[in-house]
């Protein structure tokens, strides 16, 4: 950018603003006003300078909200544009509260990429809890609402884990500031952070939340969550904690798992939400390798995820939409009625594939040829099946059951979907296939500075990724009837959450239980004859003593107010005769005591 | 139907062509692979052709093989489990 702002408009002050005032205004014109926001974080991340902006002293804490460099930049850009996508998507909702949450949620993901100590993220962080929690509740039915009181404990959870940890860091280094800790010397209190924010990130076994609640989210919410609250701790993870080798093999792990889960799952939301998993863990891993190319390759594909993901949800959103469901095999055979949607998504998929020409090639790619080259060959490998695995799944998978799999499907009763949500798709879909082809619009702004520049689009590296998806394909063809989604629920780690929560709930409310029937027993027994031998005690006090008060008072107000009448007499010298009395002992209390 | 439904409706019918088209053009990245080898092995198999293609086609199988016949079956529950809209 040619032009650089010395001063910083924080990208989160619009988004608080708007959602401050959304509530007091009418009409319909207010739709306008969403994208505005989003409009001034995209200038603002663009022209800003690099620096330290914005401190508030605030009970004796310095509280730093704008620590501006190239990594919380090109975090805030993407933030920046795809929350302008996902207003978008979203302007057809007339139900205020839902964009009024998703305010707070950005609001508070710009908040945590510029924070630049612990007591300021941990403030944004906590706004992104209760806004996501939100976009989850008003989708309205009873399954959200239980599906957003699991989230919103486990996202408190994380959260306390964070708390302590920073609290206890406090005490021992005596400041708040955020930095990157050195891996080989981690105390505590820096795994009691990495633990609150692993939760955030997804990592297995701390990821059921997330393929719990986003196949619940509103249409338009689970767009943005899929977007932010992932990405945000991938950021904080990066800036805090790369190079710590349990996130490298916690990251590969993910990046299977996720897939594995994927490939058994029948409702569409919840197969993305497991390949959040999966993708969020290429870039766990390449913050846990710490290399320069790994680490910008963890950067770069939270960059495209962003963007694919984005548009995968908003996809599945339009069958949802329209369709009011998102289960695969109570669908099938929409192409020909949905024929844009199918092909969005389907840019979307080849994303995440990792397809040459789509922005997951020019990312996906970095990250695993960046662990090969610091010799991590396993770990390489594990994103490598993770990869067919994700081609097997939202490449082919999930649409071909949505779309093809049955005969035309004429008799489903389709809602028509908004043109904003289409207009939406195509800005995602339109930034996938540009960063694909011009991999220099996302290299351009990565961080760190590499040893020797990576080429994607290589005649080898193009023809690995061509082999590896088409015989994955081939493996899906023979597959094929062996795949089919069934309608099951396929237990996961959130069985043990549930069975400690049962658990900790009978811990509680057993004893309690006992306590309230001894307690009541007692009350019988002394506390109902207590009782009215205390009635008769008030009985007695408001007889001799309230009355008494009471009716006294009522008498001297009554005899006051006779004798102020009789002062106003209404002849003028005995009101001046009043005055000097007044004025002498006031001037004579002042001259006493002074 | 929109002209682009009935073009993508169309694709239905000339399925057997595209299978054709799909299984020579596997065949000519095999190939292609003969030809061109990356430069430095990024693990000791891959320097060899076809190794990508028998990796992405046994790992596919494999996954789905595993996974919906033997794991699924001992992970799975109805579909009202948890009562939620899974």
């Amino acid at each position: 950018m040619s032009a650089t702002a010395n001063f910083f408009v924080h990208p989160s002050v619009g988004f608080f603003a708007l959602a401050l005032i959304l509530p007091f205004l009418s009409g319909k014109a207010w739709k306008w006003l969403l994208v505005v926001p989003s409009i001034i974080a995209i200038w603002s991340v663009m022209t800003v300078a690099p620096g330290n902006y914005g401190e508030l002293n605030y009970l004796g804490q310095v509280l730093h909200f704008g620590r501006v460099d190239k990594l919380s930049l090109i975090f805030a850009q993407v933030f920046a544009v795809m929350s302008l996508i996902g207003m978008v998507y979203a302007m057809h909702v007339d139900d205020k509260l839902q964009h009024i949450m998703a305010c707070v949620y950005v609001g508070g993901a710009f908040g945590c990429t510029f924070a630049a100590d612990f007591l300021t993220l941990f403030i944004f962080w906590e706004f992104m809890s209760i806004g996501s929690t939100f976009l989850i509740w008003l989708a309205r039915n009873p399954i959200s609402t239980k599906a957003g009181f699991r989230y919103f404990m486990y996202h408190t959870i994380g959260g306390l884990f964070l708390l302590i940890g920073l609290l206890l860091r406090y005490k021992a280094v005596g400041n708040f500031t955020f930095d990157a800790v050195a891996p080989a010397h981690m105390m505590v209190y820096d795994w009691m952070i990495l633990l609150g924010f692993c939760v955030n990130a997804a990592v297995v076994p701390l990821h059921a939340w997330l393929p719990d609640a986003y196949p619940e989210g509103t249409v338009t919410g689970s767009v943005f969550m899929c977007a932010f609250t992932t990405k945000t701790a991938v950021y904080v993870l990066l800036r805090g904690f790369h190079g710590v080798e349990a996130l490298a093999i916690a990251g590969t792990v993910m990046c299977v798992y996720g897939v594995l889960y994927a490939c058994i799952e029948n409702n569409a939301r919840r197969i993305l939400s497991y390949h959040i998993v999966s993708q969020v863990g290429y870039m766990v891993a390449g913050i846990g390798i710490g290399t320069a190319m790994t680490m910008n390759g963890a950067v770069a594909h939270a960059y495209a995820h962003i963007l694919y993901k984005g548009l995968l949800f908003m996809g599945t959103g339009c069958i949802l939409y329209a369709a009011g469901t998102t289960k695969l095999d109570k669908l099938g055979g929409l192409v020909q009625r949905m024929p844009w949607v199918m092909v969005f998504y389907m840019v979307a998929a080849l994303s995440i594939s990792g397809m040459p020409l789509f922005n997951g090639f020019i990312s996906k790619t970095m990250t695993i040829v960046g662990a090969a080259e610091a010799h991590r060959t396993w770990l390489a490998i594990g994103m490598e099946i993770a990869a067919v695995g994700t081609f097997v799944s939202v490449g082919i998978k999930l649409p071909y059951f949505a779309f093809w799999a049955k005969p035309a499907n004429d008799k489903m009763e389709l809602k028509p979907i908004p043109t904003n949500m289409y207009v939406g798709m195509a800005m995602g879909a339109a930034l996938c296939i540009a960063q694909g082809l011009y991999p220099d619009m996302l290299y351009r702004y990565l961080p760190f500075e590499m040893e020797h520049v990576y080429h994607p689009w290589t005649t080898w590296h193009v023809l690995q990724s061509l082999l590896l998806l088409g015989f994955s394909g081939l493996a899906f063809y023979f597959m094929r009837n062996i795949i089919t989604p069934h309608a099951k629920t396929n237990l996961d780690v959130d069985f043990f959450y549930r069975l400690i929560g049962r658990g900790v709930l009978a811990l509680v409310s057993k004893p309690l239980a006992w306590i309230d029937d001894r307690w009541t027993e007692a009350y019988r027994a002394v506390g109902l004859s207590g009782l009215l031998t205390l009635a008769r005690g008030t009985v007695w006090f408001d007889t001799k003593g309230i009355d008494t008060v009471v009716d006294g008072s009522a008498y001297t107000v009554q005899n006051v107010g006779a004798l102020g009448a009789k002062v106003q007499t209404g002849r003028l010298q005995d009101y001046l005769g009043l005055a000097a009395t007044l004025a002498l002992c006031v001037f004579a209390a002042v001259w006493y005591f002074a | 139907m929109s002209l682009f439904g009935m073009l993508l409706t169309q694709l239905r019918a000339w399925r057997g062509v595209i299978g054709v088209l799909f299984f020579l053009a596997l065949a000519g990245l095999v190939v292609a692979n003969v030809f061109i080898r990356p430069h430095e092995a990024e693990f000791v198999y891959d320097a060899y052709a076809g190794f990508w293609a028998v990796f992405g086609l046994i790992g596919g199988l494999a996954m789905v093989i595993i996974m919906k016949k033997i794991v699924q079956p001992m992970i799975s529950r109805g579909d009202d489990y948890y009562e939620r809209n899974s």
